[in-house]
């Protein structure tokens, strides 16, 4: 499975090389800050600077762009990142409940990753598979007709 | 341009394509409200406006359309109604959501009735709100003495946002998240001191509302008068918009209806004018007793100085007088200053505080010895390539830096940047070269060389001028392998400049006191003036800019407060321009006079024995403080006329009060010749007297009639004789706005004539521009503006808000250096030169080259100046005072 490394230190040269593989174009933008974010698994923001020097953009204006996306992280993120459907369909089936489980046996809030960087808690508005409601992604591969005793198994299997 | 018909509330009105329905519509006199819409923030040729705020919409009857007026360009056919039933309903609704996460906070806003948000809404008839308020909630965390930012109040018009990035272009700002959270926050939303925000006031003055206003005002109403003025600090000659109550300025906004500073202004413009109702300002004359200073009446110091004056011209002859006068005083005083000084004292002995930075008079015996801008400021953002040397117009030219980053953001024009030190320009240059200290001429020399051999100049410059081939033959010397050698600049990135720089298009090229202030500074000006001239363009293009320092260094040197020149830069010399004057004035002394440091040199050797300082503190901004004191103590007599008791008027006999720029008429000349008013905005404070009219009583005093009643009179008579300034009378002075849709109009700019261009080739003296370093001072250091301070630093000291934000004297270490001489951020240490010593607090950036340490000057508690010794330029006379070899010492805490 293609994980994200969380690396602990950032290696701020290999930024360098980033945007300048991308030419140094300020249209490149998204692309230089998606790369960065599949190699560290987010966009540290002592990044930020780097990259305004490199492809002449304000630092602020990158700052815009990365949290208007909601593609793009500011945090380091779990190994492992679970993302329950809160559209209507699964709304009706339970996600609400299915959420606030998970919160409880990971210790963590919508939104927050586990001090181990092993899980990150996320919620979507809707990924489109209502009919197997209600729905969670763990790792890109959506689960359908979750109950607590699937969130046991996944978080276990995960912990394999 | 092509003709568009449209209807417009069921009239026929004709506009141009290109034009957006709101342009055509106040044109005609139509009223649509706005928000979100600046015009100075529309770039050229680009989208006229985001059109985020909604508020503008008007209907198209052809379609039903509603669309933005300030978006939408006019095309035959429409019929546009601004004000239809659908219209007023949907923009009622617009503002009201506005208003509904809007705070109640209206009675105590300090935006009050100035709120744009609030006038739209009184316009509608809109009264409490409909929907569920949802407020926004946020916390105020900036802590600077300038901008305090609501955003609870903010209504996400980006205008401070396009303001930051379009216009000053610094950038600080952007939007931060999305939807209903999403604001306008800097990088990593630190608090604006902490940002690259540089205070400039251009976001204050363009917010609608009151999410940013200014911090700590001196008044927190609406004010009830507006006066047009200018800017008194640097010689970008900003048109500023001073807020009077109560006789009192209480705010200083930038003039929305000036093309050239187009709403913007810098920290110093924006919130350095308090220094005007300082409590430090003289209120009456005061003469020298044995105990201290006497306040008189304006009778009796007038008899002193006339009795004075009189015995030394009576005893010592004309000559033993000298006159310093002001780069700071409007262009009708330094008129009055230098009759004053060559009809009533006879003498030629004046000179101008603008030698301090480098005298901006072109020629000096047929030689280029300084460049005079060649073209207004406008057109610099035109140019398709700008060479930057000797100058980091950020700090020292706000207003031309921001047309330079313009340039390049907005207009993608090249930028070759020369300096060594690392500014807030690099970042924005195509080319940087860095060459080391000192080597300017011979960088220059060597662009001059690739030029030629590669043919890059103006062909006709080979036929027509005569000097060409002595001149291609100077700069042989200056091969590759010597330029890279001497400057450090690796030869590839200078053919890359040189390239860019001679085959992109227009050329603007700028300088600034890095060149006139260092040493070998005339040599260094020719060598690019001559490069300006190969390349051929300037005259046709964008031209040659030369930065000046001070408000009005150009007018007084204009006006003849020179000891060389008359008004009008005429020889003194020459009996022919004496004449247009001696007609009007009466006997004027032929043989050229000393510039101020001949005077002081002069006055220490006791052969000049009276002098007038108007306006100019030297003590404090000359070099060599300890000298200029003892040269100026040793006068017979010092009549010192100024604003507060500077460190020089403490030594002097009769010290007379002047009147602030606020407080008196006239024009200023800004570095690229455009004409600037001054009105009057309060009454000057006690018994202090504009400067022009203490020269009128003071030579009426001494027997001199100048039959003048107003400075309007004295413009007159410029408008005759000078013909540099033929046809600038009070005629052309800018109405007040009367209503709102006037306020939209433009107010054109007004230049004086350019003087006689002076391009041409000079061959340049060669030599080694700088001072070996030894063992005992090994460090160079380099002087250059503050953003925050300003000239010899007696106004910005007084402007509370300016002190406030920079208490201390910094110098800038670069890290290595401050590693080895193991130097921590903040730490207090004593800067040592052969000519004196001063301390200041440490600051450690990656700006600089191993070697260079930076300070910028004025800085307060310490004058840099102290660390100079006086050396002057041969030709210019002007003092080098850009770099001077130090050591530093930390002095620990504990000691």
């Amino acid at each position: 499975m293609n994980k994200p490394a969380v690396k602990s230190a950032i290696d701020m040269e290999r930024i360098k090389e980033i945007v300048m593989e991308c030419g140094g174009h300020k249209w490149a933008l998204i692309t230089v800050v998606q790369k960065i974010q599949n190699e560290f698994g987010y966009i540290p923001p002592e990044a930020i600077p780097v990259i305004a020097k490199g492809m002449k953009i304000f630092p602020s204006q990158i700052q815009g762009v990365i949290s208007f996306y909601a593609q793009f992280y500011t945090k380091p993120r779990g190994r492992q990142v679970i993302t329950v459907c809160r559209g209507t369909a699964c709304h009706v089936r339970g996600g609400e409940s299915l959420l606030e489980i998970l919160e409880n046996s990971l210790g963590i809030k919508e939104g927050e990753t586990t001090p181990d960087m092993e899980y990150t808690l996320e919620t979507v508005a809707c990924i489109g598979v209502c009919a197997l409601a209600p729905n969670l992604v763990m790792d890109n591969q959506v689960h359908g007709k979750v109950d607590p005793q699937k969130i046991e198994q996944l978080l276990k299997k995960g912990e394999a | 341009m092509q003709s568009v018909t449209i209807s417009l509330n069921g009239r026929e009105v004709t506009g141009e394509s290109g034009m957006t329905i709101l342009e055509l519509a106040r044109r005609e006199g139509v009223y649509i409200p706005t928000i979100c819409y600046e015009p100075h923030l529309a770039p050229t040729g680009g989208c006229p406006s985001i059109s985020s705020c909604r508020v503008c919409i008007v209907e198209d009857e052809r379609t039903g359309a509603l669309v933005t007026s300030c978006g939408t360009f006019i095309v035959p056919g429409m019929i546009i109604n601004t004000a239809s039933p659908r219209v007023i309903e949907r923009r009622k609704i617009i503002v009201e959501l506005m208003l509904a996460s809007h705070p109640d906070s209206c009675l105590v806003c300090l935006k009050g009735n100035r709120c744009q948000l609030r006038q739209v809404a009184a316009e509608l008839g809109i009264g409490l709100p409909r929907f569920q308020r949802i407020p926004l909630v946020t916390t105020i965390n900036d802590a600077n003495p300038f901008i305090k930012r609501d955003l609870s109040k903010c209504i996400l018009c980006a205008k401070c946002i396009r303001a930051c990035q379009e216009l000053v272009v610094e950038g600080a700002v952007d939007y931060f998240r999305r939807g209903f959270v999403a604001r306008p926050a800097t990088t990593g939303d630190v608090p604006l001191e902490k940002s690259e925000c540089t205070f400039c006031g251009t976001c204050v003055a363009m917010c609608p509302t009151g999410a940013l206003l200014e911090s700590q005002p001196s008044y927190r109403g609406t004010a009830g008068t507006s006066v047009r003025s200018t800017c008194p600090f640097c010689g970008c000659g900003c048109t500023i918009k001073l807020k009077v109550k109560e006789g009192r300025v209480v705010r200083a906004i930038p003039d929305n209806a000036d093309p050239v500073t187009r709403g913007t202004l810098c920290v110093k413009g924006s919130y350095g004018f308090d220094f005007i109702h300082s409590p430090d300002r003289l209120t009456s004359p005061l003469v020298k007793a044995d105990d201290g200073f006497k306040a008189v009446s304006w009778e009796e110091a007038f008899d002193v100085i006339q009795k004075e004056f009189n015995r030394i011209k009576g005893e010592h002859g004309g000559n033993s007088l000298g006159v310093f006068g002001s780069s700071k005083c409007t262009n009708e005083e330094n008129y009055l200053l230098q009759r004053f000084t060559r009809c009533v004292l006879g003498t030629n002995n004046i000179d101008n505080g603008s030698r301090l930075w480098g005298n901006p008079s072109h020629t000096d015996n047929g030689e280029a010895v300084g460049v005079i801008a060649t073209n207004c400021a406008s057109a610099l953002e035109k140019a398709d390539a700008i060479l930057v040397i000797g100058a980091d117009p950020t700090v020292s030219a706000p207003l031309v830096g921001y047309a330079i980053k313009r340039a390049v953001k907005c207009l993608e024009a090249k930028l070759i940047l020369i300096d060594p030190r690392e500014t807030r320009l690099s970042m924005f240059a195509d080319i940087w070269l860095r060459p080391k200290v000192g080597t300017d001429l011979i960088l220059l020399n060597g662009m001059a060389r690739i030029l030629i051999d590669e043919h890059l100049h103006n062909e006709e410059i080979d036929r027509e001028t005569p000097e060409f081939k002595a001149f291609a033959e100077s700069v042989a010397a200056y091969t590759a392998a010597y330029v890279e050698k001497a400057t450090g600049v690796p030869y590839e990135d200078l053919l890359k400049a040189v390239r860019r720089y001679a085959t992109v298009g227009k050329v603007a090229t700028i300088y600034g006191h890095g060149l006139s202030l260092s040493p070998h500074g005339t040599e260094t000006i020719k060598a690019l003036t001559n490069l300006a001239f190969l390349v051929g363009k300037s005259a046709q293009g964008t031209g040659l800019y030369a930065l000046q320092k001070e408000n009005n260094a150009q007018g007084a040197c204009d006006m003849g407060a020179l000891p060389n020149l008359l008004p009008g830069y005429e020889q003194t010399s020459d009996l022919k321009s004496r004449r247009i004057f001696e007609d009007y004035w009466g006997h004027l002394p032929s043989t050229a006079g000393l510039t101020v440091f001949e005077m002081l040199e002069a006055a220490k050797a006791g052969t000049i024995k009276g002098m007038y300082v108007v306006g100019e503190n030297p003590v404090a901004s000359f070099p060599n403080t300890q000298y200029v004191r003892k040269a100026l103590s040793s006068l017979d007599f010092l009549v010192v006329q100024d604003m507060f008791l500077t460190e020089t008027a403490e030594l002097a006999d009769v010290v007379l009060p002047a009147a602030s720029f606020a407080e008196k008429e006239g024009t200023f000349t800004s570095f690229d010749g455009r004409v600037n008013w001054l009105k009057k905005a309060v009454e000057p404070p006690g018994l202090s007297l504009p400067d022009w009219e203490i020269i009128i009583r003071l030579a009426a005093a001494m027997g001199y009639s100048m039959s003048y009643s107003s400075p309007r009179e004295v413009r007159e008579e410029i408008r005759k004789l000078v013909p540099i300034y033929k046809g600038i009378g009070y005629g052309l002075l800018p109405e007040e706005p009367q209503d709102r849709l006037q306020s939209f109009s433009k107010t054109p700019a007004v230049y004086r004539k350019q003087p006689e261009k002076v391009l041409g080739l000079w061959p340049t003296h060669n030599g080694t521009t700088r001072e070996k370093s030894n063992k005992k001072y090994p460090f160079l250091l380099l002087t250059g503006s503050n953003l925050y301070q300003f000239g010899g630093n007696t106004r910005s000291s007084r402007a509370s808000r300016l002190r406030k934000f920079y208490p201390h004297a910094v110098i800038d270490i670069g890290e290595a250096d401050a590693k080895k001489l193991e130097i921590s951020e903040g730490d207090r240490v004593k800067i040592i030169s052969p000519t004196g010593e001063i301390t200041a607090a440490a600051r450690i950036t990656d700006t600089l080259p191993e070697g260079i340490l930076f300070m910028p000057s004025p800085s307060p508690e310490s004058s840099v100046g102290q660390l100079f010794s006086i050396s002057l330029d041969p030709v210019r006379k002007t003092p080098c005072t850009k770099s001077v070899n130090v050591r530093i010492e930390r002095i620990g805490s504990d000691e």
